[in-house]
């Protein structure tokens, strides 16, 4: 049984692309995970500018390693949202270091 | 029960022991008694036989249902009599029918409570001799044990008292009968003392009846004793010819001893004593006095309860001796008295009347002598007729003026009015002139006269009208007893003395009469004379004279050869009263008027001259019978003066005394040692020893003290004399002394020393029948004196007494280091205190040890003032022994009692024996038969292996040797077997060098060892008994499947060691909560552990039913009450929801739960609480609620975790919870046991205990599959599980990202190692933080960051998220450790 998780793309009305994680992320999940950014990167790479990706974290309950992997390749396109729970994970791995993380 | 295939042995030869009572033992039909045949008797009984019969001490032992009698030799010898051998093997309560009322009871005690008894010196009566026989005996029953340490019998050793007690109370009878003189005035008052003394003593005299004889030869009740009322047996007189008379009067007054025999009707209703029944026989004693009938006769009923023995007979015989000494004794004084009296006044009379008399007599005398003068002038030519009646009257005139003289002389002189007039004379004139006197009528009596006074060369103080008196009384004497021959006068100065000697050829004087010779107014009767004519004044008068001059006079003299009369008259003027002394008066060597009489009384006695035969004397001698009965005494006379000592020998000879003569205090000191004489004559100034100072020395040596001793001085005045008495002497005369007088005091002394030795006579044979052992000794602790008894005792005389305190029955101090400091000790007690006692070991002569315990007291000699210890002592080595026995025993059974398994048991054992023989050591090898022998021994260190190989060799030997029978070694050591649980064991005491190892020492080992034997069975028995019930109590209690976050403890108490019947137990209920449950049965042992498990097992089925606590207990209370021993147990029972920590509970009684929170504040569940189960059963239950919330600990217990003595139990409580308290970040096993060790007293725990421990919630533990499919579901248990730890959501979400990395690596690693690898996670709380571990079963690959980054970067997080963060590979899997603080 793989871990639950949902990913959407979605669009601000500012037309910031957004993926939206919902549930948990570990090692059975994370290449799913990883290839659902990469997509989303990849997707707008000529369009949008560097860090106009914003993945929104705030549903996920839990992170790993594993999903750290997946978002240190995108760190300089990627914005990130999380929850004060995942913060310190972020700052621990030197990740808030690389990428812009919001509040939500 | 034995291990190893180990067999009891030595069966068959139980009674092998002893060959005489054995062989009698082995007769009896055993199968047809309840102990059945000797094969099949239990070990324990094997052994009390063994040793009962080994003993030498009396013992009888009463085993099984109807109490089996047994016996050894010595109690057959001493107290069984005609019983044996039909005593053996019977009932008891048959055997000693008799006493069973008195000793029944006491073996009832003995077997119902185990404790032994102790009688000392139990009066009962035993038919053993064919009659009911007082007895009195001192006694112990102990009891006995069978193989299961269940009471079975008793073991009695016995010393019989009776002839001790009855010899104490006899004796105690005659000292009384002895013990105050002063009460023996009159006849009557000596008899009434008499009877009193009889009278105490009931037990031996129940009656006495002391019958007097008249001189008519009836005998007339003087005493009775016994008697309340008037009784024929009693009869006032009694006619010795009166046939039908009911004592044999006759035959008494003959002197002979009756018995009678009390029957028919006359005897009916005599006085019973102290006893039941009266008396059938009277023993008939006559009161015997020397040589003539007896005073009288004693008639005392004998006791009806014991034989008039050679003992009982003599007691009767030596009371009524003492009676007869009592009248003896009260007549003489009596008759002394009564003459006493009377010759004073006698004296008095006499005294007065002649010295008035002879002042009246004087004037008649001189108005007829005067005028017959004148009318002799007047007639001179008258008629012959009328001349010689002129002359008659002339002469007896003159006689009777002489006699008057001569009383009027007496008187002044004792009354001290004799007025003297010394003057210096010459000695040979004087005489000369004297005896011319006399010439005429001496040779007209055809008698030769030689007179040859050569003249001295000084003079002689005289009186010269006493001097003449003593010359012509002396010659006078001489001419009237001398028919032919000559008489002879002598003047000599001898030895500083002039002597004069008047001797003669006549009568002499018979031997017997000497002593009196000088007496006033005796005359020698029957003697041939030529007159008997004299008043028995002359040579009495001499005397006083010559006594008044500072002389003596003396006399020797063989019938039929003559007299001489000895004077020794002193030169100088020493001796006489200054005021007395006159000068020379010239010219007056003119013989007085006063010569005439003399000469014309002897011219009268001639046949030349015819005159009539006038004045019959009817002068009695004063008979004085009772004095000159004396028995001739042994004298011996110490002095310096030759003429002295002769004079003195001569004199006690002749009053018929034998006489040894010395010439010094030394002489006389050393012949009095040698042989100690009636009484010292002795002079004052002597050469080398003085009479005073042989006084103190005679004083000083016990042998002489009580010698009468007479001091004759030269020194007047009373300070002399006092001197003299203080010295000790018992008289004191001063010189010049009559012969008389001297005499006189002799006898006095010799009587008064005969009574004295009358006394020491007494006082000897009395204190030879004493039957405890009699000593006295002098300060210095020299035994100057010992009894019979004494000599029974310890086989030493009165020929082996040595000087100084140590003596010959002293125990040895080199061999005997130990009784000798105690010997030592006890003697230093007895010259310290002035009273006291003290028990002390001594030495018997022929080697064999004895315990004696001693009484003493000091006195005060009254011979010499000294001071003197007096004691006596009883041998109580049986006792000794058997109070060491007792002692050893108990220590032994102490050491036993307190050994928690057998090798502990060993070790005690060892050293109690090591310390009741102060050995050097003990060893104990046990031959399992397997192995090689197992060593105990009291040096820890000690191995089998270690031992010398003479000490291995000599070890096996002894494990051959029959059971139970001591061995003494020839190296100072002793060795016995006995049956160990594992096999033969051989014990060895090590005593070290030159110690004896005695015969009650091998007793009192066979004894111990029998014991021992019992007692290691026993404690083996124990042992597995206790293991049997622990291993139950475990395998009830466990293997608990406890759910996660319990622990449970328990722990059966140390001392005694018990398990008991507490217990604790979880059930998983139905709904998925759990039953927590902590009980306590009461009692302890197997049956506790019986009904705990029923009452858990009925607590769990009921949980299971029904999940309410209270109705749990209530259902539980019904079924308590039908199962015995389960009534007043307590409970606590909870229903816990592992999920919420909700808690429902409800306590029977039992001590509350305790809750530690992790802030550190307790709480006690103390709600819902009744009585304990059972006790109301059917009423209702409360029930309470509670929280155990997240990380704290819940405790439940039994009492035996927190009830101390003197402590209350809130005190406990608060201890346990404060235990809880503090171990609270601990983890939940470790604080479990924390707890116990904590909570344990020093002694380890005396209850048992049962402990529950819960916290909340229980660690998680997941096991899944090395998948990363499985991480999610883990995590969500994890979360949920941090969740009910009540963890902060950061706090948690880092454990949870921690944990999840773990989980990640194991899963990689198990994924590449092996296939179907599994990882374990287990996650625990405590109050402050929770620990983690995660395990795989592969090898973590060694982090490559380039290769796989985020690997890597799962290591950084997990040391950064955790506090702690511990790696262990091994070979089978990985385990991860991790530790974080709970943050609030």
């Amino acid at each position: 049984m793989t871990t639950a998780l949902s990913l959407a793309n979605s669009r601000r009305p500012d037309g910031t692309r957004v993926l939206t994680v919902i549930g948990e992320i570990d090692m059975s999940n994370a290449a799913t995970f990883a290839a659902a950014l990469t997509d989303a990167v990849d997707t707008d790479f000529e369009a949008v500018d560097a860090g106009h990706l914003v993945v929104d974290l705030t549903a996920v309950e839990y992170l790993d390693s594993a999903g750290l992997a997946a978002l240190f390749p995108h760190a300089e396109r990627i914005q990130l949202v999380v929850t004060p729970l995942l913060e310190p994970l972020l700052t621990i791995s030197g990740l808030a270091d690389l990428t812009t993380v919001h509040r939500p | 029960m034995s291990s190893g295939g180990h067999q009891p042995r030595g069966d068959a030869d139980v009674f092998a022991v002893d060959e005489e009572i054995g062989r009698d033992l082995a007769r009896v039909d055993w199968a047809a008694t309840s102990l059945g045949p000797p094969a099949d008797w239990p070990q324990s009984l094997q052994t009390a036989v063994r040793i009962l019969l080994s003993s030498r001490f009396p013992m009888w032992m009463a085993w099984g249902p109807q109490l089996t009698f047994f016996c050894n030799a010595a109690y057959r010898r001493d107290t069984l009599g005609r019983k044996y051998p039909w005593a053996l093997g019977r009932p008891a309560s048959e055997v000693w029918a008799e006493i069973w009322d008195d000793i029944g009871p006491r073996i009832d005690t003995v077997l119902n409570t185990g404790q032994a008894t102790w009688d000392d010196a139990l009066l009962l009566f035993l038919e053993r001799a064919g009659y009911r026989e007082e007895t009195y005996h001192t006694f112990s029953y102990s009891p006995l044990r069978n193989d299961t340490g269940g009471l079975v019998g008793m073991l009695c050793v016995v010393r019989e008292d009776t002839d001790r007690v009855i010899g104490e109370r006899r004796m105690a009878t005659l000292r009384d009968l002895g013990s105050d003189p002063s009460v023996v005035r009159t006849e009557q008052e000596m008899l009434a003392f008499a009877a009193r003394q009889l009278d105490r003593n009931r037990r031996d005299l129940p009656f006495t009846l002391t019958y007097l004889f008249s001189d008519d030869g009836h005998a007339r009740l003087a005493a009775a004793t016994g008697f309340t009322a008037a009784h024929p047996a009693a009869a006032a007189t009694l006619s010795p010819a009166d046939p039908e008379a009911l004592w044999p009067t006759a035959k008494l007054l003959e002197g002979e001893s009756a018995r009678v025999p009390l029957d028919g009707d006359r005897f009916a209703g005599l006085p019973t004593g102290d006893w039941p029944k009266a008396p059938t026989e009277a023993l008939l004693v006559p009161l015997r006095q020397q040589g003539v009938v007896p005073y009288g006769f004693l008639v005392a009923g004998v006791n009806h309860y014991r034989a008039l023995d050679d003992g009982y007979r003599g007691f009767i015989e030596l009371a009524a001796g003492h009676v007869a000494t009592g009248i003896a004794s009260a007549r003489s004084y009596q008759a002394q008295q009564r003459r006493a009296e009377e010759l004073a006044e006698l004296d008095r009379a006499k005294t007065t009347f002649f010295s008035n008399i002879s002042h009246e007599f004087r004037t008649p005398l001189t108005l007829i002598m005067g005028p017959l003068d004148e009318l002799r002038l007047r007639l001179h030519d008258a008629e012959q007729p009328v001349q010689e009646e002129l002359e008659v009257i002339r002469r007896n005139g003159l006689r009777l003026g002489k006699l008057v003289n001569s009383l009027l002389d007496f008187s002044r002189i004792e009354a001290g009015r004799m007025q003297a007039r010394y003057e210096p004379v010459d000695l040979a004139a004087a005489t000369v002139d004297l005896a011319s006197v006399f010439r005429s009528a001496i040779e007209r009596a055809g008698l030769t006269f030689e007179v040859d006074c050569p003249p001295l060369a000084e003079p002689v103080h005289l009186d010269r009208g006493m001097w003449e008196k003593v010359v012509l009384n002396l010659l006078s004497n001489a001419l009237k007893f001398t028919f032919h021959g000559a008489i002879r006068v002598t003047l000599r100065a001898e030895d500083g003395q002039a002597v004069v000697r008047i001797a003669d050829t006549g009568v002499g004087v018979p031997e017997d009469e000497m002593p009196r010779l000088f007496e006033r107014f005796h005359r020698i009767e029957n003697s041939r004379s030529r007159s008997n004519e004299g008043s028995g004044i002359g040579l009495a008068l001499v005397k006083e004279l010559v006594g008044l001059h500072g002389g003596t006079i003396t006399a020797d003299s063989a019938p039929g050869e003559g007299t001489t009369f000895t004077i020794r008259l002193p030169f100088g003027t020493a001796h006489l009263p200054a005021v007395a002394l006159a000068p020379a008066v010239t010219g007056t060597a003119v013989v007085s008027a006063s010569a005439e009489p003399f000469v014309q009384e002897a011219l009268r006695w001639l046949p030349a001259i015819i005159g009539p035969v006038t004045a019959v004397d009817h002068d009695q001698p004063v008979e004085d019978g009772h004095l000159r009965r004396g028995v001739p005494a042994r004298v011996l006379v110490a002095d310096d003066n030759a003429d002295m000592r002769e004079y003195l020998i001569r004199l006690l000879r002749n009053a018929g005394h034998r006489v040894d003569a010395v010439a010094d205090g030394q002489e006389a000191l050393e012949l009095a040692r040698a042989e100690t004489p009636d009484l010292v004559v002795s002079d004052v100034m002597m050469p080398r020893l003085d009479g005073l100072r042989l006084v103190a020395a005679l004083r000083a040596d016990p042998r002489t003290a009580g010698t009468p001793v007479l001091l004759l001085s030269a020194r007047a005045g009373q300070e002399a004399s006092i001197e003299g008495l203080e010295a000790g002497a018992d008289d004191y005369l001063v010189k010049p002394f009559s012969a008389a007088e001297l005499l006189a005091r002799v006898r006095a002394n010799v009587e008064l020393a005969r009574l004295r030795s009358h006394h020491a006579r007494w006082r000897t044979a009395l204190v030879d029948s004493l039957q405890e052992a009699f000593f006295v000794c002098a300060e210095d602790g020299s035994v100057v004196e010992v009894n019979a008894a004494f000599t029974d005792i310890l086989g030493y005389g009165p020929e082996d007494l040595r000087n100084g305190p140590v003596q010959p029955w002293w125990p040895d101090p080199d061999i005997e280091p130990e009784a000798h400091r105690q010997v030592t000790e006890a003697f230093e007690v007895l010259l310290r205190q002035s009273h006291g006692s003290y028990t002390a070991p001594v030495t018997h002569r022929d080697g064999h040890r004895l315990w004696v315990a001693a009484t003493f007291n000091q006195v005060d000699d009254p011979d010499t003032g000294r001071r003197m210890i007096v004691g006596t002592f009883r041998d109580v080595t049986a006792e000794h022994y058997a109070v060491q026995r007792e002692s050893a025993l108990a220590a032994l059974s102490m050491r036993l009692s307190q050994a928690e398994d057998l090798t502990d048991a060993l070790h005690g054992v060892l050293a109690e024996l090591r310390r009741l023989w102060r050995a050097a050591g003990v060893l104990a090898a046990v031959f399992d038969g397997a192995h090689a022998p197992v060593l105990t021994a009291t040096d820890p260190e000690l191995r089998w292996d270690a031992l010398a190989e003479q000490q291995r060799r000599d070890l096996t030997a002894l494990r051959d040797k029959p059971l139970l029978t001591p061995v003494a070694g020839h190296t100072g050591g002793a060795g016995i077997t006995v049956e160990h649980p594992h096999g033969t064991m051989a014990i060895w005491i090590d005593l070290g060098e030159k110690r004896p190892f005695t015969e009650q020492d091998q007793t009192l080992l066979a004894l111990l060892a029998g014991h021992l034997s019992q007692g290691l069975h026993r404690v083996h028995q124990i042992d597995q008994q206790r293991e049997t019930a622990l291993a139950l109590q475990r395998a009830i209690l466990g293997p608990a499947q406890l759910p996660t976050g319990f622990a449970v403890r328990y722990a059966p108490a140390t001392r005694p060691l018990k398990v008991g019947g507490d217990w604790y137990d979880t059930v998983e209920l139905p709904d998925g909560r759990i039953g927590i449950v902590v009980g306590d049965c009461v009692g302890h042992g197997l049956q506790a552990a019986t009904v705990m498990g029923q009452l858990r097992s009925a607590c769990r089925a009921l949980l299971l039913q029904d999940s309410s606590p209270a109705q749990t207990l209530t259902a539980l209370d019904r079924f308590a009450a039908l199962l015995p021993g389960a009534a007043c147990a307590t409970v606590f029972c909870g229903v816990l929801d592992l999920l919420t920590g909700e808690l429902r509970y409800s306590s029977a009684g039992h001590p509350p739960a305790v809750i530690a929170h992790p802030d550190g504040t307790v709480h006690l569940l103390d709600q819902g609480r009744s009585r304990p189960l059972a006790v109301r059963p059917g009423l209702d239950r409360p029930e309470a609620d509670c929280v155990v919330p997240a990380r704290a600990t819940l405790l439940l217990y039994t009492d035996g975790l927190v009830e101390r003595r003197r402590q209350p139990l809130s005190v406990g409580i608060a201890n346990a919870a404060a235990a809880i308290q503090t171990g609270r970040a601990a983890p939940i096993e470790s604080l479990a046991s924390d707890v116990m060790d904590q909570m344990a007293p020093d002694g380890g725990y005396d209850d048992d205990v049962a402990l529950l421990l819960y916290r909340h919630p229980g660690p998680l533990e997941l096991e899944f599959p090395a998948e990363s499919t499985h991480l999610a579901p883990v995590r969500s248990a994890l979360r949920n599980w941090l969740d009910r730890c009540g963890l902060a959501p950061a706090n948690a979400y880092n454990v949870l990202v921690a944990a999840g990395e773990a989980c990640a690596n194991a899963i990689e690693h198990g994924n590449h190692d092996s296939s179907g690898g599994r990882i374990l996670l287990r996650a625990a709380a405590t109050a402050d933080d929770l620990r983690l571990s995660v395990t795989d079963t592969g090898r973590w690959r060694t982090p490559q960051p380039a290769a796989n980054s985020h690997r890597g970067r799962g290591l950084v997080l997990m040391q950064a998220l955790m506090d702690t963060i511990t790696v262990t590979a091994g070979t089978a899997g990985t385990t991860v450790d991790m530790q974080a603080r709970i943050t609030r």
